[in-house]
């Protein structure tokens, strides 16, 4: 599992969003009658998005963009792939905003899904397994403010680290390395079931340890 | 693959995964269509997925890269924007001062000749667009088959049959299990031909030290050609090099009649 091969200390925060000074007035636009924390939320950024506001686009892409990018390239391990991944999320979800349905989850969440199916779509050189718009994601978790989104990261870290290594290793194949499940037990000498099981075990653990 | 009438809680988080075959995942998906249940389920499980891409350490954009989606969607903007009709523009005379002579014709013959030249160009540059029209169509025909084609080999929903000849007989086949030590023997064999009145098969163990073939049961198939020996009496010890299966008169043979309809040699041994 990547945070118990990754370091384990802090995450630097991501060199995103880019300065604020640099953002044109047409990104800036906030419109009429609607106060500044109104526009933070995703989901008014998403209807401004919806109204094709480019400033609402950018203001999610700040917000998510280093996050996709990251997980895009932990599966790829090449930047500018996950670059070209990263971009195709967001083009599409500029493109098609009704893609993401905030009834279904936290945006967070679900281009933490998407980015993660797509690049490896993108690894194994295949079409789309699965249209963004069918993805759905139920989460609560609030992914909107990164010192929050920190915190998160920091406690599933520590979740994951503290499962058996056999549960980290298959979660680790199948997620970051897009490997099937008979392709996983191929390669470990186990039989299929165990490989569900702990798969299966460690999202339950993952689950429970989180919500308590 | 369904845990009484649900997909198991396994196989949901593999096809969260993307992780199952194309076979088990059109199942999976079949199953979801009308099952509320494991839709829900199965978003639970996206929502547990999401919270393992959080483990990802976070990394910088490479340098630009925000500059070139906002570029992106800039584009994509003013492309899809309509463009806005030319608008007349009225010409002022006002200040115009009347050019008497040569100076003027020269002028225009100059401005016919460049006009010519620049009509011939258009009419080139015309033309080579047309043809990279052309070509682009053409590829993008032959780019469209291919992803059919690609779709259609990876469709989960696609239906794959094998083909062969119709009338072909299907050729007739036995599995045998042996254990020489205790002279135990069952023998399954099927697509058997018919046998004609008074005779029948009879199975023989061809023993590896050169001895005469030992007789080892007589069957006759079923209607659907199936038959069987299960434990016919052998001595035990024998170790076999082969198995055969003759066609003899009913009451059975103590040699066997050429020829063999079906024989199995014995693996060596570490096979």
């Amino acid at each position: 599992m990547a945070l118990a091969l990754e370091s384990p200390s802090m995450p630097e925060p991501p060199d995103n969003p880019a300065p604020r000074d640099s953002r044109t007035e047409n990104e800036r636009a906030i419109p009429s009658g609607m106060s500044k924390s109104d526009v933070g939320g995703d989901k008014l950024l998403m209807d401004r998005v919806r109204v094709r506001e480019q400033g609402a686009m950018a203001d999610i892409f700040d917000r998510y963009s280093g996050m996709v990018y990251s997980v895009a390239l932990r599966v790829l391990n090449d930047s500018g792939h996950a670059e070209d991944v990263m971009q195709e999320i967001f083009f599409q979800l500029w493109r098609n905003p009704d893609s993401f349905s905030s009834s279904r989850g936290s945006l967070g969440a679900w281009l933490l899904v998407v980015a993660r199916n797509r690049a490896i779509d993108h690894l194994r050189q295949r079409r789309p397994a699965e249209p963004m718009d069918e993805v759905v994601v139920a989460s609560t978790t609030n992914l909107q403010i990164e010192a929050e989104r920190t915190i998160i990261m920091q406690k599933v870290k520590g979740i994951l680290g503290d499962l058996p290594k056999e549960q980290q290793q298959s979660l680790r194949m199948a997620f970051f390395d897009g490997l099937s499940h008979s392709e996983i037990a191929e390669k470990t000498g186990q039989p299929l079931g165990t490989i569900k099981t702990r798969i299966r075990s460690a999202l339950t653990m993952l689950r429970k340890r989180l919500e308590a | 693959m369904t845990d009484g009438q649900h997909i198991s809680q396994e196989d949901l988080a593999l096809f969260a995964l993307q992780a199952l075959s194309h076979e088990e995942s059109a199942a999976v998906r079949k199953h979801l269509s009308g099952c509320e249940e494991c839709q829900t389920e199965l978003a639970n499980l996206r929502g547990d997925l999401a919270a393992v891409a959080l483990s990802v350490d976070q990394r910088p954009l490479p340098a630009g890269a925000r500059d070139r989606f906002i570029k992106k969607i800039a584009g994509e903007s003013s492309s899809a924007s309509a463009p806005k009709p030319a608008q007349p523009v009225p010409i002022d005379r006002s200040g115009r001062v009347p050019r008497a002579g040569w100076a003027g014709w020269l002028a225009a013959a100059a401005m016919l000749i460049v006009a010519v030249g620049l009509g011939f160009e258009v009419s080139h540059l015309r033309a080579r667009l047309l043809e990279m029209d052309n070509r682009i169509a053409s590829l993008e025909t032959g780019k469209s088959h291919a992803e059919q084609v690609a779709e259609l080999l990876t469709a989960p929903a696609a239906q794959r049959v094998l083909l062969s000849a119709p009338k072909t007989p299907p050729s007739p086949s036995g599995h045998l299990v042996y254990l020489p030590s205790r002279g135990e023997l069952i023998l399954q064999a099927n697509n058997l031909a018919p046998v004609p009145a008074g005779k029948t098969y009879e199975l023989w163990v061809i023993p590896a030290n050169g001895s005469a073939p030992i007789p080892a049961g007589l069957f006759r198939p079923d209607a659907a050609g199936n038959g069987s020996v299960v434990l016919p009496s052998i001595p035990p010890g024998v170790n076999a090099k082969a198995f055969g299966v003759t066609l003899e008169q009913a009451e059975g043979s103590k040699t066997p009649t050429a020829p063999i309809l079906l024989a199995g040699a014995v693996p060596l041994s570490g096979e």
